[in-house]
């Protein structure tokens, strides 16, 4: 395995800036294509709801409104995530009871103030690539979240510690920054209705840039604990804010926990 | 004579190393360290960084505590100058220190403790912005150079922050926080109407020099300053973890499965 990826990565490193380019991309000083600025889901507007799409209005959709949005699951292609059958069961538990908790297990990561996860963070708001000499960094606005992703092809750190966020390593292949993801934790959903992954999860990630406004994002998801075949969702991002405008926006601090008045409700919900 | 004359080696030597007029001089003429630079031309202050202080738990001299080891402050001076009513507050707070203190309840440390916390944290630069990444709460700092402080005055934890080049100093400009915060687990505290100065300079390149002045008219009689270290982080393997301190609560409390 630890051979297996060291092939990949030397591979990787070989085609890293070799690939095609987009004519008129600005690259940084350290020669990535040049993404930096603040950027949005653009596609999805309802996927921190359900992953899948408009299975059912009036759970996907708070204000009760229907919706036609599909899924951002793009393979299998039937958009489904493709559980075994206890996980499909958790799953099912947490979209039934997401309105009307009876235990903790049913309530959204979200909702107490824990980390987005991945790749919740890109479609909760707005996030701030920042492409500093060997990295990209991405900071989200909702409860500040951070990635640090390293261009240097390090190896991993060891599987016994698990992250929010996970341990990420990118690359980049022509366009494509290609980051891979272990060490991730078993505590962040991808959704409102309780769509998750396990902490052996391997996430693979591919950021293409499409024009100067637009990134299509594409992450795979393995995790033989959780699912019987890897499976992979697609979004694209655009910028949040353009032009001149950009120069002067930042994003603010998102204290989430500090304000957080859900989970002592929550408290005195489930122990009575 | 030969026992004689080691004496008096011994002797000379151990003038020589304690001298503090020797030492006096090597300071002040040593020419001021001028590290790499980022590719615009500013200090180069990236890297992970952590300080190895007690600042966290108590920015003044302090013996040990349980849980807390013994420290030289690094307040200048080792006093701060709290006006007559605060020093009953900085009194009361320390009483209470185990349950009062912002810390306990997972809230973000503020400004300058964030910089303290026994955690590393990494700073990264691009062309007008300097971000600071916390390990601990995942705090995030932004530090604008190109820009003029936010009209008006909304409290953040961490305030907001403003940057300038001088030499090979960045100087940040800190404001808009709230009242809420503490400097250490010692209670020390501050009002919203708290004005935050820090200076990094590189003095080496594993070293910054950090410097904070802390304004705050409505709890001290003065502005003050305090002084440490910034060490960078050795390890070749050296990154941020995480440290969510209100997940690791809920999950001590059997609230996270």
């Amino acid at each position: 395995m630890i051979r297996r990826s060291l092939v990949v990565a030397s591979a990787a490193a070989a085609v890293v800036f070799c690939g095609a380019t987009l004519s008129g991309q600005s690259r940084t000083p350290d020669g990535q294509p040049d993404i930096q600025g603040f950027w949005a889901n653009q596609t999805h507007r309802l996927a921190t709801y359900n992953i899948e799409g408009a299975a059912d209005p009036t759970h996907v959709f708070l204000s009760g409104n229907p919706t036609d949005e599909t899924s951002l699951v793009v393979d299998p292609p039937d958009g489904k995530v493709p559980y075994q059958p206890w996980a499909k069961a958790r799953r099912d538990d947490v979209f039934e009871h997401h309105l009307n908790i009876t235990k903790w297990e049913h309530v959204d990561p979200h909702t107490r103030c824990f980390l987005s996860g991945i790749p919740r963070m890109f479609y909760q708001g707005t996030f701030q690539i920042l492409q500093p000499p060997g990295y990209l960094v991405i900071l989200q606005e909702f409860n500040h979240g951070t990635r640090i992703i390293p261009l240097d092809q390090r190896p991993h750190i060891g599987g016994d510690i698990k992250l929010w966020m996970g341990d990420s390593r990118g690359h980049w292949e022509g366009n494509t920054l290609v980051v891979d993801v272990t060490n991730k934790n078993d505590k962040t959903w991808f959704d409102i209705v309780g769509d998750f992954h396990g902490d052996e999860v391997h996430i693979r990630e591919r950021f293409t840039v499409v024009s100067a406004d637009r990134i299509d994002y594409q992450a795979t998801f393995e995790d033989p604990k959780v699912y019987t075949r890897p499976f992979t969702m697609a979004l694209s991002f655009g910028r949040a804010v353009k032009g001149a405008e950009a120069k002067s926006y930042e994003l603010l601090e998102e204290a989430c926990h500090e304000g957080d008045q859900d989970t002592q409700e929550m408290v005195h919900r489930l122990t009575k | 004579m030969r026992r004689f004359i080691c004496l008096l080696v011994v002797a000379v030597v151990s003038a020589l190393a304690s001298s503090p007029v020797s030492a006096q001089v090597r300071a002040d003429n040593a020419p001021a360290y001028k590290g790499p630079r980022t590719p615009d031309g500013k200090p180069d202050l990236q890297g992970v960084w952590q300080v190895l202080n007690t600042a966290a738990w108590d920015i003044q001299d302090h013996s040990a505590r349980l849980g807390v080891p013994a420290g030289q402050g690094v307040v200048e001076g080792n006093e701060i100058p709290y006006q007559p009513w605060a020093v009953a507050r900085k009194k009361d707070n320390f009483e209470k220190r185990l349950t009062a203190d912002p810390i306990a309840q997972c809230y973000l440390p503020g400004v300058p403790r964030i910089a303290y916390m026994p955690h590393p944290f990494q700073i990264f630069q691009t062309p007008g912005t300097t971000v600071f990444v916390y390990e601990y709460d995942h705090a995030v700092r932004t530090i604008y150079t190109d820009r003029p402080h936010l009209p008006g005055h909304i409290d953040f934890w961490l305030g907001v922050s403003r940057g300038r080049w001088e030499g090979e100093t960045l100087v940040v400009d800190a404001i808009d926080f709230n009242d809420k915060t503490w400097f250490d687990a010692a209670g020390n505290f501050h009002s919203d109407a708290l004005h935050v100065v820090e200076r990094y300079t590189r003095t080496g390149p594993d070293h910054i020099a950090y410097e904070v002045t802390i304004e705050d008219p409505r709890v001290f009689t003065r502005p003050w300053k305090m002084n440490m270290t910034l060490y960078r982080r050795q390890e070749r393997n050296i990154q941020l973890l995480d440290y969510e301190c209100n997940a690791l609560a809920e999950e001590a409390a059997g609230r996270l499965k």
